[in-house]
């Protein structure tokens, strides 16, 4: 353990109840937090604007963020302009394309066990040119790897997402239900919200976002940039306990454990878990290794075109902006102040 | 015609009470005031219809992310009120408003300060029915019941070293993600959390 002074101890961290909130679940459930000193309250949050507001105007001290977020608030996409700094990412890949059961099976005939992006987009342009009316997509957050992925997707595929679907926006607790009531078609969202359709027979996973983008980079942990002036120390800590957790998930035999302490209220809670056996699904989620925790520059330029290309962002100087946001700096630091493993 | 300080309100609370006590303050002070509580896609439907002067939503709706996508597809939707803090004391009233459980979603071109006194009003709303909450439920839920809330909010606290506020606030967001009574989402919280007890005596 570091033996500099910590600016606070008592900390507020929010998350989404989602598969890949798992690192701050393990950093707590397994002590990576009190380790470092730290006495953390995880705070269940419904919504990716409540992890926004709740951390710019100081109510949680930092949160899981989908990984475009700090960016959008830094530049005041959809918020006052809030500077936030992000250091570690704690996930890759994780998300998938969700289609309803009934589009899929209306697609089966083209389709193979394992279909690629351009198959399944092939035949959806084909039954989308044959309805009468656009088909429902949703996702649910417009500054996140899913609504650019699915917007990418449709895009490369010939379908105009603007026109050719209508895009909604629906919470991840209510997606599924949403489906089944079928008022949407199709979704990308990430896990456990993919496999449950499947197990609940709503709907049947046709792609998965490492498809439509291979390793990118899916949550990070995130704080504003004058909460990390003020608590360099603490930062840190924190950053320590999230990667040690994010290690502890890589070993093969830990997954047992961390499905029973995910399932955890108020993690995901106990209707979700008999769906943690789904991780057989090829999305390939990962949480640990340099290529998935650095917040690596390139995602953060990539994330910014994506603003630029769907409209959101009336463009500027992109260099700037990631390297003010995702600080590989702080990264390098975090990884050289671990404690060495036992 | 509509005077010009009369505005559109869309209420979009799942707690009756409040947003019964809301509505009439608002319509008291002469705003055309709707409530609902909609489903996600039709609440699409419904802030497209009404195009409302500004919507007034609980902090911790699971609806709120489907009203920033709005804001972010469309150029009329209302955008969230965070977007407008241009001078630090809008920052303060907003920050105010986070902490009742407040939020709010506003149409372009709209002046602040002419929303200032319906967040106001609501926050007013929001901080009383925090008090009379306790008291609701003594009315509203039977005692048996209420043990049970008590009993799943004690192990909460417990298992995540919080406090009872942040305990309570748990169970209603549970209980708002599954469309559950709070009571039969407390029920569950104990049944897995005496598992993992028995489970790990001498482990945690």
């Amino acid at each position: 353990m570091s033996t500099a002074t910590l600016e606070k101890t008592e900390l507020k961290l929010g998350f989404v109840p989602l598969l890949d909130s798992a690192p701050l679940v393990i950093a707590r459930e397994k002590g990576f937090f009190q380790r470092e000193g730290l006495n953390v309250v995880l705070s269940r949050e419904p919504t990716w604007a409540s992890i926004r507001d709740k951390v710019s105007f100081g109510l949680l001290d930092g949160a899981q963020m989908l990984s475009p977020m700090p960016l959008a608030s830094t530049l005041g996409l959809g918020s006052q302009i809030t500077p936030m700094v992000t250091g570690l990412a704690l996930s890759t890949n994780g998300n998938a394309i969700t289609l309803s059961s009934q589009l899929y099976q209306a697609l089966s005939p083209k389709l193979r066990s394992r279909s690629s992006a351009a198959e399944v987009g092939s035949a959806l342009k084909q039954w989308i040119s044959e309805q009468p009316i656009k088909p429902n997509f949703a996702t649910v957050f417009p500054y996140s790897c899913q609504h650019y992925q699915l917007r990418y997707w449709l895009t490369a595929c010939g379908i105009d997402p603007d026109n050719d679907v209508t895009l909604l926006a629906v919470p991840p607790t209510k997606m599924v239900s949403t489906m089944q009531q079928g008022l949407i078609d199709g979704y990308c969202a990430g896990e456990p919200w993919n496999s449950i359709a499947e197990a609940e027979g709503v709907g049947k996973i046709a792609l998965t976002g490492y498809q439509v983008w291979s390793d990118s980079i899916e949550k990070v942990f995130a704080v504003t940039q004058r909460w990390a002036l003020a608590h360099p120390n603490t930062h840190l800590a924190v950053l320590r306990a999230l990667l040690a957790a994010c290690e502890w998930l890589s070993h093969e035999e830990n997954l047992a454990e961390a499905d029973r302490l995910i399932a955890l209220p108020p993690y995901l809670d106990r209707s979700v878990c008999p769906m943690l056996q789904a991780r057989s699904t090829p999305l390939m989620q990962s949480f640990y290794g340099d290529e998935v925790n650095a917040p690596a520059l390139s995602h953060a330029n990539l994330m910014l075109e994506q603003m630029e290309r769907w409209g959101q962002w009336r463009g500027g100087d992109h260099a700037e902006i990631a390297r003010s946001v995702y600080d590989m700096d702080l990264y390098q630091t975090v990884q050289h102040t671990m404690p060495a493993c036992a | 015609m509509n005077h010009s300080r009369s505005l559109d309100v869309l209420i979009i609370d799942d707690e009756p009470k409040r947003a019964e006590a809301l509505f009439e303050a608002l319509n008291a002070l002469g705003h055309k005031v709707v409530c609902h509580l909609p489903g996600p896609t039709g609440l699409c439907t419904q802030v497209s219809a009404l195009s409302p002067d500004i919507v007034i939503i609980d902090m911790d709706s699971p609806n709120r992310d489907t009203l920033e996508s709005m804001a972010a597809m469309s150029r009329t939707a209302p955008r969230p009120i965070v977007f407008f803090a241009e001078k630090e004391s809008d920052r303060d009233s907003i920050s105010a408003a986070i902490n009742a459980g407040v939020s709010a979603y506003i149409a372009d071109g709209l002046q602040i300060d002419r929303v200032k006194v319906i967040m106001d009003t609501a926050i007013a709303q929001f901080d009383a029915y925090q008090d009379l909450r306790s008291e609701l439920e003594k009315t509203r839920i039977q005692l048996s019941e209420r043990k049970i809330i008590e009993k799943a909010k004690g192990m909460l606290i417990k298992h995540q070293g919080c406090d009872e506020d942040q305990a309570y606030k748990t169970l209603r967001k549970l209980a708002m993600d599954r469309s559950q009574k709070l009571v039969d989402v407390a029920r569950n919280v104990i049944d897995i959390l005496e598992q993992v007890t028995t489970q790990d005596t001498g482990q945690r």
